[in-house]
């Protein structure tokens, strides 16, 4: 058996159930981050439901829940989806956190200035709220990608022949079990070490404006 | 303009505003003033509604404001607001901020509403700092943009809560200078300020409130000079002695 082929194909599988549930992920969390900022007194306690069951269950837990409890609910997923979609839903719940923090910690007055002057609230959150919340919201937000990519590894345990799943297979055919895992786990450095390096020079450019503001 | 009647508003068990009546005519200019807590802010963030009545009637250019079905977005267009601590968009250049709402509110094409800014900018003398961002100019200076921003909106009435409270002495001359240019011009303004000389220089009225009620309206000279309430006297004989 050709090993190195083999492990591009689950490394490839990895970048792919990552770069789509990232994507999906953060555009639904920064939907539920806007509007749990509203404050407003029905929608929030549900949202904060949800980030809370999410953040309190174990990922593995809800990998299950979507493959196998989800289809006697007549929702039949593959694998593939499956995993998307449970990664995607866990990770708008920490990405809402990440956002709502982020857009609470700008100033009220520019709520009170933009609405001031006529803006409707999406033209508030695009053009002055988000602006101004990223630099709040990017360091987190890169470092929540880390953990993403690196939980991607549970969707293994459904089958989904992700790197993870490439190093079990290979390693029940070959006796080099520690070459094995060890190419593993160098291959998802090599994918999360860029964002570490990213998400730490955001950290520091970022908090040193904020300091000569 | 604007017409309260009998307007009230609670914070908690706190009366704010207490059966507040008052009308402002267009081209009117009005000092509000009073000790802190006294309810003279809350007052005039209820004309454009950062602020919502509890009980009685707000109009304000024809809109009933204690409806609240109205186009708020509608009406905010047309009232310039300037903050105590000016609230310029820290991410946006001096030009950006006075933009903005042409741009997206107004629907006017960005080169227009550069020109129409650029104006406005000229008209508060910092027509030079237009492409400074907000944190490399002084407090006086963006509080000008501020005005800039407001003015950008060729807004009916101009709002101002304590405009000068946040700024060095030095400082306050060149917002008020700026100011008072927009009282003579016939710009229909509320001011929540302290500083008597622009009342005095200005204002057609000024009202005095304390815990939450008007207490005194008077012509400038007439109010400071030979106040009919007590409170009122107290008051302005404290502001004197600094």
């Amino acid at each position: 058996m050709q090993i190195f082929p083999f492990f591009l194909k689950g490394l490839w599988m990895t970048v792919l159930i990552s770069g789509a549930s990232l994507i999906l992920g953060t555009l639904l969390g920064f939907l539920l981050g806007m509007l749990r900022s509203r404050k407003n007194r029905l929608v929030n306690p549900l949202i904060g439901f949800f980030v809370d069951v999410m953040r309190g269950t174990p990922f593995i837990v809800q990998v299950f829940i979507v493959f196998f409890i989800f289809p006697e609910f007549g929702i039949q997923l593959e694998a593939f989806t499956a995993a998307v979609l449970a990664m995607t839903i866990m990770g708008s719940a920490f990405i809402c956190e990440i956002v709502t923090a982020g857009i609470l910690a700008v100033p009220k007055g520019q709520w009170e200035a933009s609405s001031s002057s006529g803006l409707n609230i999406l033209q508030q959150l695009r053009f002055v709220i988000l602006p101004q919340a990223m630099k709040t919201i990017l360091p987190p937000l890169v470092g929540q990608y880390v953990l993403l990519i690196k939980d991607s590894s549970v969707v293994s345990a459904i089958g989904v022949v992700e790197l993870t799943r490439v190093g079990w297979l290979t390693v029940v055919r070959i006796p080099e079990g520690l070459m094995v895992f060890s190419l593993v786990g160098a291959l998802y450095f090599a994918i999360s070490y860029p964002l570490i390096r990213i998400s730490n020079s955001l950290e520091r450019k970022l908090t040193v404006n904020r300091v000569s503001l | 303009m604007i017409k309260f009647k009998n307007v009230n508003k609670w914070f908690g068990s706190l009366h704010v505003l207490n059966d507040i009546n008052l009308q402002v005519s267009a081209g009117e200019v009005v000092v509000v003033c009073g000790p802190s807590g006294s309810g003279k802010s809350t007052l005039i963030r209820c004309i454009n509604r950062l602020e919502r009545i509890q009980k009685g009637e707000l109009f304000v250019d024809g809109m009933p404001l204690h409806d609240s079905t109205i186009n708020l977005t509608k009406l905010r267009a047309e009232i310039g607001f300037v903050f105590q601590q000016f609230h310029l968009y820290p991410h946006l250049s001096v030009l950006e901020n006075v933009t903005l709402a042409p741009i997206h509110v107004r629907k006017m094409k960005k080169k227009e509403a550069e020109a129409l800014a650029m104006e406005k900018l000229e008209r508060v003398g910092l027509a030079d700092k237009a492409t400074a961002h907000p944190e490399q100019l002084s407090g006086g200076q963006q509080q000008r943009v501020a005005i800039a921003r407001g003015l950008a909106m060729s807004p009916k009435i101009l709002l101002f809560d304590e405009p000068t409270s946040a700024l060095d002495p030095e400082m306050i001359g060149e917002v008020l200078a700026v100011m008072v240019k927009l009282a003579q011009e016939g710009m229909t303004m509320c001011v929540v300020t302290h500083e008597m000389g622009f009342a005095r220089q200005v204002a057609h009225r000024v009202i005095f409130m304390d815990e939450g009620k008007i207490i005194e309206t008077g012509k400038p000279d007439q109010f400071f000079d030979n106040p009919q309430s007590d409170r009122a006297a107290m008051f302005i004989s404290k502001i004197l002695k600094h």
